[in-house]
């Protein structure tokens, strides 16, 4: 083939055309009752993907991560966090506590493909919402219960965070140097690893039912997706001691860590095959560490004593360089090395760019904002965010009239039985101030109105 | 209740009562109905075929793994020699020569070896993956389609075929191009992926106060897998309709950074980097380590009903008025935010870790039966070591530990697949690992040439 095989990748991935391309779960309908991040980035997933996800919070209440924000930070009465994790979501308010709310709920979830939960284990049960029950009315449906510790055994009541289930993982005393401080794994890592590994199981099961037609149940533990991912069980077993926190280093790979550069930038460097060690030789000049007896072999460079003699002779080398020239190196050598880019560095990054994987979106009620799609691009379906997370019970005109076919007086109803709602007047639940809901035809959801826009 | 002691301790209100007892012993049976063997089940992906394909790069590896314990039949071709991948273990330790890593993600796998730099390699290649619904390629990008085997000729003759490329900078774009051959590892994944600049403690003395790497795991390797899964998935959907194949494309350097998010959130907003808060959080906080009388406890006590239960439950209403709100607690000053380790600390260390996980479960429990929850839920546990969770009684009643022997007679433990799942469980059903184990059976099975 003639054509040079990244202009012909360019033009498949181009993400000018990536919003007129057809949606993967179009006329997929998800109910999501789950709340803070485990579970709302499952439905994220889905809806990223084109799925109809009807997200259900408490009236006034809320999900809490509407005020889950960094160091109580709002944009335009928004939190931009919370924004982040629920695109392209429809927002209504529901109160489940409600005998007529739990009726709302089951007529919902007789119209969707997919539930989502993630309350303590056993409590969408015990509400007469849990799967026994929507199974009945919808034996299709597959339904995930997302929890710390699964929903059987001792620990299943046991309540967690992410920072829980890391701790009760034990993965929790593995990050820092060794003989310092241990840190967490940022940024939730503990509700998104799940969460993804949640999105998995949910898409094996649609999968099977496009086959079968068969639904089912998926209990989905946190803690166990951790513990999944962990080798120390392995290595336990085989050496009878365990792994411990090891700073920087790598100790699958040697070299391995993180150096400074010649112009105070940090790259980080690992070095996983022979092959890859001797083009590192080279590029630091010494091309005969790749035939001392210590370093030629990937298992004998692994030995302690052999990796950190050869990550000193790295750390000599790095601070001569400058973090360009490593990249350079690292090209034209082939071997694995990186910069350690930072939030601002992210943001600003044409690579992402021109991935698609950070885009500038336009929301109608929040203006112009920059977030993320999953790092996962498909080449026909691929993922779009068409609008951010709305205020607390914004949907609810669409969610009751369009899809349940209740008329402005019952929802009036239901209202006043404080059985559906929104916001009280709190930042993170309202609308920004600017914005007039009152104007606003998907907020009376007007179809006329809407259609006319369109 | 299943699996159960006796009146077990609950946290929530709604979980106690005749009505919701009659619901939990319907929901038992569908429970008890999940926790036996898998054997006898339906797999979500049987009959789909999966062609593995890469060099020392693990996200690859994973990512067919998970397919495989979904029940797609999976066929990792290994040059003669096998995959580099075969060597990269902590520490130089192995088995029969083989790493850890690699014994723990060898599970429902058929071993091959072709030589793609030979025509018959190739020939057997494309024979393969013209039977095939996915492939998984891990290589260099544009690897394969200069071998004339890539996507783009792939695809001509199955049009079905969805071609998952796994790579550090991905497929496309000019600096994918331009950077395509840097390898693939963890470490330069979470580096690119901006993650170590957000942990660690800038106050400490070199090099302990330099960006700090997630530990113990495969965070960018693990997340680039399943979100290649993901992908892979949601592309086997369309094509269940549509009978149309698709490429999925992946850089593990950007997979922490974009599905977690708050990175770019931060970015944005901010329009500057994140400075590292050592133990802090930024959006939560009480929530995270500290030291008690007999090793660490974890406590996540972040909303302002569950801080001001933790203050009762150990007694220290005094620090009520300073630290009231989130936003009093997650300060961007971080001496000031010590100052409330601090007195914690200082009262969390006058109890052992059993001690206080007690004291916090009990104050909820008092607090579940509250109708307004206003106590909140102050959360402790302790901060628990790998080694106490391997004898947790919870994880061997729910199988997370899968001893195995192997034929040499090696014994190992590896953990079990996930989630539970009522129709289609995810399982372990075979842990063989040898270079081209399964060469007979697949070279018989697809017409391959020797």
């Amino acid at each position: 083939m003639s054509e040079n095989y990244f202009s012909f990748t360019r033009q498949i991935f181009n993400t000018a055309e990536a919003a007129g391309k057809p949606e993967a779960f179009k006329g997929i309908r998800v109910l999501d009752l789950s709340r803070i991040i485990f579970g709302p980035v499952i439905s994220r997933w889905l809806a990223l993907f084109g799925a109809e996800v009807i997200k259900v919070e408490e009236p006034d209440e809320g999900d809490t991560w509407r005020l889950g924000t960094y160091w109580a930070k709002y944009r335009k009465d928004a939190n931009p966090y919370f924004q982040a994790l629920n695109p392209n979501k429809y927002f209504v308010g529901i109160d489940l506590k409600k005998e007529k709310g739990k009726e709302l709920v089951l007529e919902l979830a007789k119209k969707s493909d997919i539930v989502v939960e993630n309350f303590r284990a056993g409590l969408a049960e015990a509400w007469g919402i849990g799967y026994t029950t929507v199974s009945e009315i919808n034996p299709k449906i597959i339904y995930i219960s997302c929890s710390g510790y699964g929903q059987w055994g001792p620990l299943r009541f046991f309540p967690s965070w992410d920072l829980i289930a890391q701790s009760m993982s034990g993965v929790a005393r593995l990050t820092g140097f060794p003989g310092k401080e241990k840190y967490k794994l940022q940024d939730y890592y503990g509700d998104f690893l799940p969460g993804l590994f949640g999105v998995t199981s949910v898409l094996a099961a649609l999968n099977y039912r496009a086959k079968h037609g068969k639904g089912q149940y998926i209990d989905m533990a946190q803690a166990e997706a951790i513990m999944r991912i962990m080798p120390n069980w392995t290595y336990m077993s085989v050496t009878g001691n365990d792994l411990e926190s090891t700073g920087n280093v790598d100790p699958t790979m040697a070299p391995s860590n993180i150096f400074k550069t010649h112009d105070g930038h940090f790259v980080a460097i690992a070095i996983a095959t022979d092959e890859q060690f001797s083009g590192l030789a080279k590029a630091m000049g010494m091309p005969e560490l790749s035939r001392d007896k210590r370093f030629g072999d990937t298992l004998d460079r692994l030995k302690p004593e052999n990796a950190a003699e050869i990550n000193k002779i790295v750390e000599g080398w790095v601070p001569n360089k400058t973090e360009n020239e490593v990249i350079e190196l690292a090209e034209k050598y082939a071997f694995p090395a990186a910069r350690v880019m930072d939030d601002w560095r992210i943001v600003k990054d044409e690579w992402r760019r021109e991935r698609g994987s950070i885009v500038d979106i336009n929301d109608e009620m929040y203006g112009e904002e920059t977030s993320a799609l999953p790092a996962a691009m498909l080449e026909k379906n691929p993922a779009k965010i068409k609008w951010l997370a709305k205020p607390l019970g914004y949907h609810n005109n669409y969610v009751l009239k369009k899809l349940l076919g209740l008329s402005a007086k019952e929802i009036e109803n239901l209202r006043k039985e404080e059985v559906v709602g929104t916001w009280d007047n709190r930042v993170g639940h309202k609308p920004p101030p600017y914005y007039d809901v009152s104007k606003d035809p998907m907020f009376n959801y007007d179809e006329g109105k809407i259609n006319d826009r369109k | 209740m299943t699996a159960s002691e006796k009146n077990p301790q609950v946290y929530s209100r709604h979980l106690l009562g005749k009505r919701a007892e009659e619901q939990l012993a319907r929901f038992d049976e569908l429970l008890r109905g999940m926790m036996g063997s898998t054997e006898n089940k339906p797999e979500a992906l049987s009959g789909i075929t999966v062609i593995e394909v890469g060099r020392a790069n693990f996200a690859g590896i994973i990512a067919a793994t998970l397919l495989g314990e979904y029940g797609a039949e999976v066929i990792k071709i290994e040059p003669p020699g096998g995959d580099p991948a075969r060597k990269i273990t902590p520490y130089g330790v192995n088995v029969n020569g083989v790493g850890l890593p690699f014994l723990m993600e060898s599970r429902n796998k058929s071993y091959i070896t072709l030589d793609l730099n030979t025509e018959t390699g190739r020939e057997n290649f494309k024979k393969l993956t013209d039977k095939a619904v996915v492939i998984i390629d891990a290589l260099k990008p544009g690897e394969l389609d200069s071998s004339g085997i890539g996507y783009r000729q792939l695809k001509e003759s199955n049009p079905g075929l969805i071609y998952v490329a796994i790579s550090p900078y991905g497929h496309y774009t000019s600096q994918g191009e331009k950077l395509s051959h840097i390898p693939d590892t963890d470490l330069t994944a979470q580096a690119e992926s901006g993650y170590p600049s957000i942990t660690g403690d800038p106050r400490e003395p070199e090099p302990y106060n330099y960006p700090l790497k997630a530990g113990g795991i495969w965070a960018a390797w693990y997340m680039s897998a399943a979100l290649a899964v993901a992908g892979a998935m949601t592309a086997l959907f369309c094509w269940q309709t549509t009978g149309e194949g698709q490429m999925v494309d992946i850089a593990t350097n950007d997979a922490i950074t974009a599905w977690q998010g708050f990175q770019v959130v931060w970015g944005f907003t901010s329009e500057k980097p994140r400075d590292r808060i050592a133990g802090f959080d930024w959006c939560l906080y009480p929530y995270g380590f500290f030291k008690c009388k007999d090793g660490y406890v974890t406590v996540a006590a972040p909303l302002d009903q569950d801080f001001r239960g933790l203050l009762k439950l150990l007694n220290r209403w005094d620090l009520e008025n300073d630290w009231r709100y989130v936003f009093d607690r997650t300060v961007d000053d971080v001496d000031k935010a010590e100052e409330l380790r601090t007195e914690l600390e200082k009262t969390l260390s006058k109890f052992t870790r059993d001690e206080l996980t007690r004291k916090a479960l009990d104050f909820s429990a008092k607090s579940a039966r509250n109708p307004l929850r206003s106590r909140g839920f102050p959360i402790i546990v302790p901060t628990k070591e790998p080694k106490e969770v391997m004898q947790e009684k919870h994880w061997s009643i729910r199988n997370n530990f899968l001893k195995v022997d192997d034929p040499e007679g090696n014994e190992f433990i590896i953990p079990t697949a996930i989630p539970k799942m009522s129709a289609t469980p995810p399982r372990v059903k075979s842990t063989k690992y040898g270079v081209g184990a399964d060469n007979e059976r697949i070279y018989g099975k697809y017409g391959l040439r020797k």
